[in-house]
């Protein structure tokens, strides 16, 4: 049992949602709200995750965030370090792997709010990012749930992107999807039946847990089925 | 000093009319314009766009001494810095709050627990807005509007949202909260009874255009023409031909009737005659005694149809009448389809307007 790759795996996850929630909320925002006529181009470039081979977009990573890139020497003149086969790296990578996945959901949620809603708050001389904050945001919680929760299942049980960016390096890059191909590669279907069993439970709990959460969301407002 | 928002804007809509609205209302004084017109004439855009919520083509909206927009010089002032009360024709009550969230929700330390007293919300402050009623709902959209401290209040359409008669009851209600208020306010209704309970002063708005605008007494008995008789609901408006003037009075000639009508004064021998219902007076037979009504005219009745406690006739006079009687005098002169009548309309009752 690699308790160390599911850890990591949990770690991984975490942060990637968290810094999802802090950029897929403004993102989402000037998708759903911004007039500009080429807004389709960035919706489509969001979207592209959903498509694209994780190879692909695990090999492009890897390029962009390298030694040689401008991302790469920035990173490495900032902290000293490198991206490439690094849990940073391997976040870096998550973060744009999963980011259709929280905000697709968010954008969803900010279009569902009343237009009307939103130009009251402005006529009550609320700014229109305390109006976000205080109108968009509380009405379109439980769509950021399920973006979140998205996000977070997403990473938790991605692969090729991580074996790309990351490689293979215990208690660094190795999570828990890695360790249980690993194991299969060894022979060990011991262990990776067990792994497997423990990613199967306490994913099934995170989703249970959130449609239990989201349909209590739900009942309260707005009506239910709506 | 002119303390009055002045607005003279243009604006097209996709689909729409082209609105060209030029409006002056006094801000000192806390009077309650109607912006009255048939759906689709723009009331709501001309609303939107004194809000802010909407941005006009070209023109120029200023408020007292400020420029809320300026069409030549690009300037726009957002709604969150014009102080203006807008609500939305379903009151836009935010769902997440409660009654005392909602209307301290915009408020600048102002003492939301006495508006809620004042609109009679106390009891309710801890509700949600899906337990109320259209007229509590209503109460908790002026009172948050009120607590941003507006220099104005706009209602579109305050009471399309009821049900016919909550709406009724909260017209009544309406009127005493706005004059209450002490603010002026301009409100957007394409009801008749609405508007007439409600306004000081009216606008007429048809087609984007904004035809008439004066104290709502006037504007109903004198429309300036016949798209403005007609959206005032004015029964009887046809077309006639001037015969003579003479002493302040027009002999009119519509088909083979003839009718005498107060002069205007207006020189076009083309002009529409407007005649409201309930100034047209049916008659059995002409008694022969003397009226000081000028107008007398044989008359077949088409129909009669029962409205509550009145009844609307139609008459054919050579052209088409209408008159209201109520029920009583239908009975007693039991009023049928195809007898001859006289209809009897004073001369002041015909209002001659221009045609073309």
């Amino acid at each position: 049992m690699e308790w160390q790759a599911l850890y990591l795996s949990l770690r991984l996850s975490f942060w990637t949602t968290l810094i999802l929630l802090a950029a897929g909320l403004p993102a989402a925002h000037w998708l759903t709200f911004s007039p500009r006529r080429w807004k389709f181009l960035v919706e489509a470039i969001v979207a592209l995750p959903l498509v694209l081979p994780p190879t692909v977009l695990g090999f492009y990573i890897l390029l962009a965030i390298g030694p040689h890139s401008p991302a790469g020497r920035l990173y490495a003149a900032l902290t000293g370090g490198m991206l490439p086969f690094s849990f940073q790296g391997l976040l870096v990578a998550s973060v744009l792997y999963s980011l259709p996945f929280a905000v697709q959901p968010f954008a969803s949620g900010f279009a569902a709010v009343d237009r009307k809603l939103i130009e009251a708050s402005w006529c009550l001389g609320v700014s229109r990012a305390a109006t976000f904050f205080r109108v968009i945001v509380p009405l379109a919680v439980p769509s950021i749930v399920t973006g979140m929760i998205l996000s977070f299942a997403h990473t938790l049980g991605e692969f090729g992107v991580v074996l790309m960016v990351g490689g293979n390096l215990a208690g660094i890059t190795r999570t828990v999807s890695i360790s249980i191909y690993d194991d299969v590669q060894a022979l060990d279907y011991r262990a990776a039946m067990h792994t497997s069993l423990l990613l199967l439970g306490i994913s099934f709990l995170v989703l249970a847990a959130t449609y239990g959460l989201r349909r209590r969301v739900w009942a309260v407002w707005p009506p239910y089925g709506q | 000093m002119d303390n009055e928002l002045r607005v003279d804007v243009r604006k097209r809509h996709a689909g729409g009319p082209e609105i060209a609205a030029a409006l002056r209302l006094p801000l000192g004084t806390h009077s309650v314009t109607v912006l009255f017109g048939p759906s689709g004439a723009g009331k709501t855009t001309v609303l939107r766009l004194i809000a802010g919520l909407d941005t006009p083509d070209s023109g120029s909206i200023r408020c007292g001494d400020e420029v809320w927009y300026d069409g030549a010089r690009r300037k726009h002032v957002p709604p969150q810095s014009r102080r203006v009360g807008y609500l939305s024709q379903d009151y836009a009550i935010f769902p997440h709050l409660t009654v005392r969230g909602n209307v301290a929700y915009g408020a600048h330390g102002w003492d939301v627990r006495g508006l809620l007293a004042r609109f009679d919300l106390s009891d309710l402050a801890d509700r949600h807005p899906r337990q109320l009623s259209g007229g509590q709902l209503q109460r908790v959209a002026l009172a948050r509007a009120l607590a941003a401290h507006p220099r104005l209040l706009l209602l579109d359409e305050p009471l399309s949202a009821l049900d016919a008669p909550t709406r009724l009851r909260l017209r009544a209600d309406l009127r005493q909260l706005l004059s209450g208020v002490q603010m002026p306010a301009i409100v957007v209704t394409h009801d008749r009874t609405e508007a007439l309970a409600l306004g000081d002063s009216i606008a007429i708005m048809i087609d984007g255009k904004l035809r008439q605008a004066g104290a709502v007494g006037s504007v109903f008995d004198c429309p300036a023409d016949a798209d403005v008789a007609a959206a005032v609901g004015v029964e009887t408006i046809c077309p006639a031909h001037v015969i003579s003037r003479s002493a302040g009075l027009v002999t009119v000639e519509i088909a083979d009737a003839r009718l005498v009508a107060v002069d205007i004064g207006d020189p076009s021998p083309e002009v529409f005659a407007c005649i409201r219902a309930e100034s047209v007076t049916i008659e059995r037979n002409s008694s022969g005694n003397p009226s000081s009504a000028r107008n007398h005219l044989p008359a077949r009745i088409v129909s009669v149809i029962p409205e509550g406690p009145l009844a609307r006739v139609a008459l054919d006079c050579g052209f088409r009448l209408t008159a209201i009687v109520t029920r009583q005098s239908e009975e007693e002169m039991q009023l049928r389809e195809g007898d001859q009548v006289t209809a009897v309309v004073k001369a002041t009752s015909i209002r001659i307007v221009p045609r073309g």
